[in-house]
């Protein structure tokens, strides 16, 4: 008992001891779980009946047209969101964070509002907001300019508009706040002697907080990118279901959960989820490669 | 004194400990279903059962889950094996997701035997796999079309002249021309009830006998053509939410812009319940057909109650479902309670209860649903529910009709290419 | 503001500001005017007319809200639910995730910061790997692993696979970087052990942190749908974003306490939110990432 209390209080023990529950839960609910879910890949899981049927999963996705749809819907929305949450929140950050800026924490308090509903929530309002009726808020909008009430969630460009619209609602706040942040760690007298050389707020924002902010920046881009690959819930809430007509809403995870949830192939289900964790894992190592994040804890 | 306050505390809690007993001999029973009203009628039920069986009462705790999540969740129990209720209604285009491998249910033959008489064969059937019975239905699901008499009066047309798709097609010109913003039926996008229906008329199914998906066929064809066409001509139209039965097709139908509705008999129950403005002005008809002589009604929707491997007491949960689901009390209560077409076809001519004045059903629509029923009992087709019927489904209801009604591309093209993602996905 | 005001501040640009961002918030606030406009509506109206701005005085009334608090209908049925209970769970598991995630978290965080010992670099990016990989990936296996502990159907079930919670540990890690090592060092010569410092010098630094992580953990696992609705079984256990999707089936939805319900369900987090707000954004600062 002794020889334990001396270890545990051990300067060396100590990290360990430390990183121990990250270690515990890694292996328990994360790596068992990644060798379960390579494992049923190669599989055709029934109840009662689990067969080996080597690489026809993978086969299938390769002639699966619907898995092209959901791909190219998650790279779409990925696309959109990124290009509209990294720069727009920026912006407005830099904004709320200027002297010229009128109460800045109310401003800040109501972009932030939207995050705290829930997606099942956001969900069901939008799907209302983007309701086909005439009488529904877009449709009535549409109509203040003269234009006929159209179907928003039942064709393309505008069901990935609402879903992006919607999630660009929930998000623009928490990125504004992770902006804020770093904006707030820029010392103002960088601002003050370049107003004496003469630099306008552009030129400001441009050449110091752009590059001051840049650690900022790469952060939300990455969770941007994985989050937007990831998106499910989202879509799901917002067509109140997987089923979206001609799987316009459908994603990578969305495919893999009607695969291997509704119509019970988890084999196949899990060869989608694969897929997908190559797509993450390349893209995140790269990026995290070319920022840096990954060589700066040897020293 | 102190003693006697002492004795009478432990008396007290004897009794306690004695009546506690006395209530926990009730066996737990859960059960899973994703529609409040069955709940309800299941809670009723097992009140019934237990008055009759006072010495194997049960204690029924009922949950009410999302329907996407309750079959998801009902899958995982079963497949890990933890966690499963002991009796759940599972939905019907669900169902073969069930009956793969080896089903993790039981087998209810031995439950049903005695009821077995007075039920329609075929509804048991979409819930079997082999000789094995699996799953209880609740009704039948004729299909019927439902008239909005007042619209089509104003327009001079006699639902009851309505037999052939032709008369359907003449009856809506005839409306378009009164009311140039209203339509004669619905083209659904998100279901496929008209579709099914058209297909059974011309004595075929979406999938064969052999598991394969029909799609790419000529009576399919036919059935989407006609329907296309009618969109075309603004005859029929898409609705809110792709189908009657979801709150914009109900309140699409609620505002009385349709003057037809082909529907399942149990759609009753929502006109009742969710559209109070057509209170009085809907009657009730077979629906037309292609030509004169083809069979005019096809059971569709429906759940089936199952009881899981993992249940207590296996034959007491059985007993109890095939009693709260076939038994003529039941049977009764599913009408009367429900508002849906008992499979016990033999109440079906039980006056008293068919044409009960009291009845809400009953008061709200023009005419009584089971002469309509009687009219058609013997032409009733039923749908082929194999593995592959989710798959197809799911198709059909998010890529197909969309690609036919909203977008109005080929048929034809669209048949084919419906075929073989369809394919692929399976095989 | 921590910007000095040294220069006087010119009226155009502040007035430009100012309106676009009232009309920015106006439309920021829309969606959730309508939505508290239709919980005063009857559920009909909604579903024939949508969703819409007008203000129907004459049809709108607290009927939702009392079916909310009080079971009773609109048309003056008793129809007990419970959502109650829902919002009582739900308030509980996000107090006690919230809890244990930040602390756990911190935890892992200090040894990640303030250690350096073999196999660090490996570790920490496993954390970097769980961050990158979607949950919805893994939740078969992760269920049966679950349901073979012993956790279906408790809230340990929804908190304990993510009670080392990657992102968190992530941002505490950034925050603790920025801290000097002298405390550290100053706690030892002190005499304190490895964990005294931890609980009696870092914890009360770390204020900040928490607080900023605290709004952002208590936000998802009030929201959290997936995870919870796999773990928990019955109805009495349920938390309100499951609660409220039971709501919705494809045999009639209840849009009169769906709609009241969502309403409702945002005040908690408004509440936390508006009382945390400075020390969150405060801690946001300090923990922005230095990369």
């Amino acid at each position: 008992m002794r020889r334990i209390t001396h270890f545990i209080y051990n300067q060396k023990a100590a990290p360990y001891i430390f990183v121990l529950p990250f270690v515990l839960t890694f292996l328990v609910f994360f790596v068992y779980p990644v060798f379960t879910t390579i494992r049923m890949s190669f599989q055709e899981i029934l109840p009662g009946m689990i067969t080996n049927v080597g690489l026809k999963n993978y086969q299938r996705l390769l002639g699966d047209r619907i898995f092209r749809t959901a791909v190219s819907n998650s790279f779409e929305y990925m696309f959109w969101t990124v290009l509209i949450l990294i720069p727009m929140p920026l912006a407005l950050a830099y904004m709320l964070n200027s002297r010229s800026m009128a109460a800045p924490g109310l401003f800040k308090g109501i972009l932030f509002l939207p995050i705290l509903t829930s997606v099942v929530v956001a969900g069901t309002i939008f799907r209302l907001i983007f309701g086909e009726l005439p009488g529904s808020f877009m449709n009535t909008v549409r109509a203040f300019f003269g234009l006929a009430p159209i179907k928003w969630l039942r064709q393309e460009g505008t069901g990935m508009a609402a879903l992006v619209i919607m999630c660009c609602w929930r998000w623009t706040g928490v990125n504004i706040l992770y902006y804020l942040a770093a904006l707030k760690n820029i010392p103002p007298e960088m601002y003050e002697s370049a107003e004496i050389d003469g630099a306008n707020a552009w030129q400001k924002f441009r050449h110091i907080s752009v590059p001051l902010v840049k650690p900022t920046i790469i952060y939300v881009l990455t969770i941007s990118i994985y989050g937007g690959l990831a998106m499910f819930t989202e879509s799901y809430m917002l067509w109140a279901g997987n089923n979206s007509p001609r799987n316009i809403g459908l994603t990578i995870v969305g495919y893999l959960y009607r695969q291997g949830w509704e119509q019970n192939r988890m084999g196949f289900a899990s060869a989608v989820g694969l897929v997908l964790l190559v797509f993450a894992s390349i893209i995140n190592f790269i990026q995290l490669r070319l920022t840096g994040v990954l060589g700066k804890e040897g020293d | 004194m102190k003693r006697s306050v002492l004795s009478a505390l432990v008396l007290a809690l004897v009794f306690c400990l004695a009546t506690a007993g006395a209530v926990s001999a009730a066996t737990k029973v859960t059960l899973w279903t994703f529609i409040p009203q069955h709940a309800r009628f299941f809670d009723v039920m097992a009140e019934k059962w237990n008055a009759q069986h006072p010495d194997r009462q049960i204690e029924l705790e009922s949950s009410v889950l999302p329907y996407d999540d309750m079959h998801n969740k009902l899958q995982i129990a079963l497949q890990s094996g933890v966690g499963a209720p002991d009796i759940c209604d599972i939905e019907i285009s669900r169902f073969p997701n069930f009956l793969m491998g080896v089903p993790q249910l039981l087998p209810l033959n031995d439950y049903f035997a005695p009821y077995l008489d007075d039920i329609v064969p075929s509804r048991l059937g979409i819930y079997s796999k082999g000789a094995n019975m699996y799953g209880a239905p609740t009704h039948v699901g004729a299909t019927v079309a439902f008239y909005y008499v007042e619209l089509l009066e104003s327009a001079g047309i006699d639902y009851r002249q309505i037999k052939t798709w032709d008369d359907f097609a003449e009856a809506g010109r005839k409306l378009k021309q009164v009311h140039p913003d209203k339509f004669m039926g619905i083209a659904e996008t998100s279901a496929a009830w008209t579709v099914t229906a058209m297909l059974a008329q011309q004595g075929t199914d979406l999938v064969s006998e052999d598991e394969r998906p029909l799609i790419n066929t000529p009576e399919m064809l036919r059935a989407v053509t006609t329907m296309q066409n009618m969109v075309k001509e603004g005859i029929m139209t898409t609705c809110p939410d792709g189908q009657p039965d979801t709150e914009g097709g109900k309140g699409f139908i609620d505002q009385g812009n349709v003057a037809c509705v082909i529907m399942p008999l149990w759609f009753m129950s929502r006109f009742v319940d969710e559209m109070p403005s057509m209170n009085g002005k809907i009657a009730i008809a077979p629906v037309p057909v292609f030509e004169e002589g083809m069979p005019r009604s096809l059971g569709l929707g429906g759940t089936g109650t199952v009881v899981t491997n993992y249940a207590v007491d296996k034959d007491l949960v059985g007993e109890f479902v095939a009693y709260a689901k076939l038994s003529e009390d039941a049977n009764r209560m599913i009408w009367e309670d429900l508002g849906f077409d008992p499979c016990n076809t033999s109440l079906w001519t039980d006056r008293e209860m068919t044409h009960n004045p009291e009845n809400r059903y009953n008061q709200y629509f023009l005419n009584n649903a089971f002469d309509v029923l009687l009219e058609i009992k013997d032409e009733i087709q039923m749908v082929r529910s194999t593995s592959i019927s989710p798959t197809i489904n799911q198709y059909l209801t998010t890529v197909m009709l969309n690609e036919l009604f909203e977008d109005l591309l080929d048929p034809a093209e669209v048949i084919e290419q419906a075929q073989y993602d369809i394919e692929n996905q399976i095989f | 503001m921590a910007v000095p005001s040294a220069k006087r501040v010119r009226r155009g640009p502040r007035l430009v500001l100012l309106v676009f961002f009232v009309c920015l918030s106006v439309v920021v606030l829309l969606p959730f005017f309508a939505i508290l406009l239709a919980s005063f509506k009857p559920a009909e109206e909604l579903i024939r007319y949508g969703l819409n701005l007008r203000l129907d005085w004459h049809l709108m009334s607290f009927d939702n809200y009392k079916y909310l608090f009080t079971g009773i209908t609109p048309e003056g049925q008793h129809l007990p639910h419970d959502y109650l209970l829902w919002f009582r769970n739900s308030v509980l598991l996000t107090v006690m995730q919230t809890a244990l995630t930040l602390l756990t978290s911190a935890w892992v965080a200090y040894g990640f910061a303030m250690y350096r010992f073999k196999g660090r670099n490996v570790i920490f990016s496993c954390v970097l790997v769980i961050l990158m990989i979607p949950f919805e990936i893994l939740m078969l296996p992760m269920y049966s692993q679950a349901s073979a502990m012993g956790l279906l159907d408790s809230f340990w079930g929804i908190i304990l696979p993510f009670m080392a919670h990657a992102s968190t540990i992530f941002f505490f890690r950034q925050y603790l970087l920025s801290i000097p090592k002298e405390i550290v060092d100053a706690g030892r010569v002190d005499g304190a052990s490895e964990y005294g410092i931890f609980f009696r010098l870092i914890l009360p630094i770390m204020k900040p942190a928490f607080s900023a992580m605290a709004i952002l953990v208590g936000m998802n696992s009030w929201n959290n749908f997936l995870w919870p609705m796999l773990v928990l079984r019955s109805g009495k256990k349920y938390v309100l974003s499951i609660g409220l999707n039971t709501l919705l089936t494809p045999y009639g939805n209840n849009y009169d306490i769906l709609i009241a319900g969502a309403c409702f369900s945002v005040i908690p987090l408004l509440i936390l939110f508006s009382f945390t707000q400075k020390y969150f954004i405060e801690g946001m600062t300090m923990g922005s990432v230095k990369g």
